[in-house]
């Protein structure tokens, strides 16, 4: 039976090759946007090295102090102190990676710029993190608390600072008026993984800021790192009732404390949508799917009206099928397959130009060293995608056919 | 004429619904990204009213000096500044808050001005900032030496703010209150487009950077002679971190933060365009086919209208009419929804903008429908009546 339908449908894409192009035109680029757009979001949020363990880590990336009588509040990244004593004394993390959030330094190489990105961590970071070595390794903790001058560097600053040579190791690297010997070359990361980006990293008892300053505020971040997925929920409660532990007084200028150790999606989704209350993760997931109804909204209804059209086409076809016994159930579900083999062929047009664009969007260098491919994820995305299309846009024609008077439809030929 | 256009539509509502309803779908489309192009237009025509070539910024944190005495601190910047400045290829330094031109950093308050609350840009900027960047000063000065130990601290407000608070009342003596204290304005200056070319002017004011606040603006500005080499750059470099050994130094050029800055508004809003191309593109492939299709099923009719007399330009001025009629049924439901934009304020655009885009979407549906409807007509028009009355 389905071959039978199989074979109708593709005759019938013959008949009329204009429509056929039209329809297949909508479907294939529609989803070639769908699918870029997957991959894109897909490259976000989904673990990659050097994040590998995002499923088991919380991120703390803000602290907010407010006077709740004077109104003042300040938000913005935590203290190295406050991440070492107060989050560094939890008790369910196996790890506490600390780092600072990469800043920019100028170095100049005969008289070209260099901009260099510094990020200062602890040595939990190169546990939590699983950067690939292309040679050496990380600073131990030895290392640290002597205030070595190490630093392990990027591929592509070794590149930049030092051209094209084997090793670099035990090679020196000047910026901001400061010697470091490399002690470790690792991949390049791209910038959207910003909790992992530099060009080079330091140990934190380098940093410039006072690293020993009793504030709350600073420019370190964190990722708790849990023994397993299930123990999520017990460290955000944990850290939370941490926070309510914080001892504050009255020469502080501020009486409340609030802070969250999210998941890597609210991480981000607390910031543009959330609050105290929620995360936002469910408000960001309603936005992208309200955008992506929104976008598919007019190719469906093009295609609608494409298939309306054609389907009066065979009215003769359909009037003598009827006339044999044919229920319009019958000749409804077979509209609708052929609709969906349509769709299907589009979905794989689709993904061949997605790949295109994919390849184009890789080595435009758009954003330095992304990645985006298509995965078992983006196909099952796409698939959905066709399967709407194909649905929605089949079962209205499809319920027009079944009501044809088969009379008319005879005479009318 | 029209009424019989409308009866003949009114005969296939079913079939014309879905081309209405696509119809107004690629209308709000269309409105909303003229809506975008018109508005960020009007935005990038405005002058930019400040110079940004050969301006740099430079920023340092992390100065630890071994001093926290206010007059040795003040001597200390002072001191920096003026090495900065004596460098031949230097034109001029400010120094200037982190709200400095194409930056990341916004910092804005809420106040009240001449009993209006408005939410404004705070900048601080020092006394050769207008020198630096070529300000245009509409009435009253920039900060001077005369501002020095005035009562009240001077201030300069931008034309947008003058003209929410005073109208075209003279501004310059006013007072209002900032965070409890009490400010003269002393000038107003024409608006910086310093967040990028397509942003449009925001209620700005500027306070001045004092020679003793000089420690915690962590920014300055330094323009170059046109004819400093690359090498400047590196120069400039070893001589602040000469004077700051334990800081981290940034130096950006204007052009590039500017760049940057754009490229916040372009990069969506071409990705935009290329997506609203693309459905355009689909409507009115799918347009073209539906209306071709139709053609050939009323091929009786219009050979019974050819065989009485109608000539082929008629034939083709009734498709393209049809259509116009169809397209303004949807464009009158559709302009109903695009006017509440202007009506409920939403989004906080000028009416103007709105107006406009409804215009040009108006006429690009029109443009667009007149396109698709042509060639069937052609194809109509070609008909032979005897061909087509033989056929029934």
């Amino acid at each position: 039976m389905l071959t039978n339908y199989f074979k109708i449908a593709i005759a019938v894409l013959k008949r009329r090759k204009f429509f056929t192009f039209i329809s297949l035109f909508g479907i294939s680029i529609t989803l070639t946007i769908i699918i870029v757009l997957t991959a894109f979001m897909d490259f976000l949020f989904s673990a990659a090295a050097p994040e590998t363990k995002r499923d088991r880590s919380l991120y703390v990336n803000m602290l907010r102090l407010e006077h709740t009588t004077k109104s003042s509040r300040q938000t913005g990244p935590t203290s190295f102190y406050y991440m070492d004593h107060y989050v560094g004394s939890m008790k369910t993390p196996e790890k506490v990676a600390i780092f600072s959030m990469f800043m920019p330094t100028n170095t100049y190489i005969n008289n070209k710029k260099l901009v260099i990105n510094i990020k200062h961590t602890n040595a939990a970071y190169w546990a939590v993190e699983e950067y690939k070595f292309l040679e050496g390794k990380p600073y131990t903790p030895q290392q640290i608390n002597n205030a070595e001058k190490v630093t392990v560097i990027s591929e592509e600053t070794k590149k930049q600072y030092f051209g094209d040579v084997p090793s670099v190791v035990g090679k020196f690297l000047e910026t901001d008026n400061e010697q470091y010997r490399v002690i470790g070359v690792v991949n390049n990361v791209p910038v959207t993984m910003i909790y992992s980006y530099a060009d080079i990293y330091l140990p934190y008892t380098l940093s410039k800021d006072n690293i020993k300053s009793t504030g709350f505020q600073g420019k370190f971040m964190g990722i708790l790192l849990a023994r397993s997925k299930d123990d999520l929920p017990a460290m955000q409660q944990e850290y939370q009732q941490m926070i309510k532990r914080i001892p504050l007084d009255s020469t502080m200028g501020y009486n409340k404390i609030t802070g969250f150790a999210d998941t890597y999606l609210a991480g981000f989704t607390r910031v543009f949508l959330g609050d105290e209350s929620s995360t936002g993760v469910t408000k960001f997931l309603l936005i992208v799917g309200l955008v992506l109804f929104l976008f598919m909204l007019l190719p469906t209804i093009n295609l609608v009206n494409i298939n309306s059209s054609r389907i009066m086409e065979r009215s003769s076809e359909i009037a003598v099928r009827k006339a044999f016994g044919a229920s319009s159930g019958t000749l409804a579900i077979q509209f609708i397959v052929e609709n969906l083999i349509l769709t299907l062929l589009g979905g794989i047009i689709g993904v061949a130009l997605s790949v295109i664009v994919l390849w184009l969007f890789n080595n435009s260098q758009l954003i330095p060293d992304a990645v985006l491919a298509i995965n078992y994820k983006v196909l099952l995305a796409t698939l959905g995608a066709c399967l709407f299309f194909g649905l929605l846009s089949g079962v209205y024609p499809a319920w027009r056919m079944s009501r044809l008077q088969v009379v008319t439809a005879l005479k009318s030929n | 004429m029209i009424r019989h256009l409308f009866k003949l539509i009114w005969n296939k509502k079913k079939q014309n619904f879905l081309l209405i309803v696509e119809m107004l779908v690629s209308f709000m489309v269309m409105f909303a990204v003229f809506t975008l192009l018109v508005y960020y237009y009007t935005n990038y025509k405005r002058p930019m009213g400040f110079v940004y070539e050969n301006v740099w910024t430079v920023s340092y944190s992390n100065n630890r000096l071994d001093t926290k005495n206010e007059d040795t601190l003040a001597m200390y910047y002072e001191s920096l500044k003026r090495t900065v400045e004596a460098l031949p290829e230097v034109r001029a330094v400010s120094y200037v808050g982190s709200n400095s031109p194409f930056s990341a950093n916004n910092s804005n308050n809420s106040t009240t001005v001449n009993n209006v609350q408005i939410m404004a840009n705070t900048y601080q900027m020092d006394d050769d900032y207008a020198r630096l960047v070529q300000l245009h000063m509409l009435s009253g000065r920039w900060f001077s030496k005369l501002d020095d130990g005035a009562k009240d601290k001077p201030i300069v407000i931008n034309a947008t703010l003058k003209e929410k608070a005073y109208g075209n009342k003279n501004a310059i003596g006013q007072r209002f209150e900032i965070e409890g204290k009490q400010v003269v304005i002393i000038g107003v200056v024409q608006d910086l487009k310093d967040k990028g070319d397509y942003v449009a002017p925001q209620y700005s004011h500027y306070k001045r950077v004092e020679r003793n606040s000089y420690a915690s603006t962590g920014r300055m500005l330094v323009a170059i002679r046109p004819e400093a080499g690359a090498a400047f750059e590196s120069k400039l470099n070893k001589v602040l971190t000469g004077i700051m050994p334990t800081a981290n130094v940034e130096i950006e050029h204007l052009t590039k933060k500017r760049i940057a800055k754009n490229s916040i508004t372009l990069v969506p809003m071409i990705i935009l365009l290329i997506v609203a191309g693309f459905l355009i593109v689909n409507v009115a492939l799918g347009l073209f086919g539906v209306l071709w299709y139709n053609i050939s099923r009323r091929k009786a009719e219009i050979g019974l209208r050819r065989a009485i007399g109608a000539s082929g330009n008629n034939i083709v001025l009734q498709i393209v009419s049809e259509t116009l009629v169809l397209a303004s049924l949807s464009l009158l439901l559709g302009s109903f929804f695009a006017i509440q934009f202007p009506l409920l304020n939403i989004f906080d655009l000028p009416a103007g903008v709105y107006l406009t885009a409804l215009v040009l979407s108006i006429l690009f549906i029109y443009g667009l429908v007149i396109i698709c409807a042509i060639y069937p007509g052609k194809q109509a028009s070609n008909i032979l009546p005897a061909v087509a009355l033989h056929e029934d």
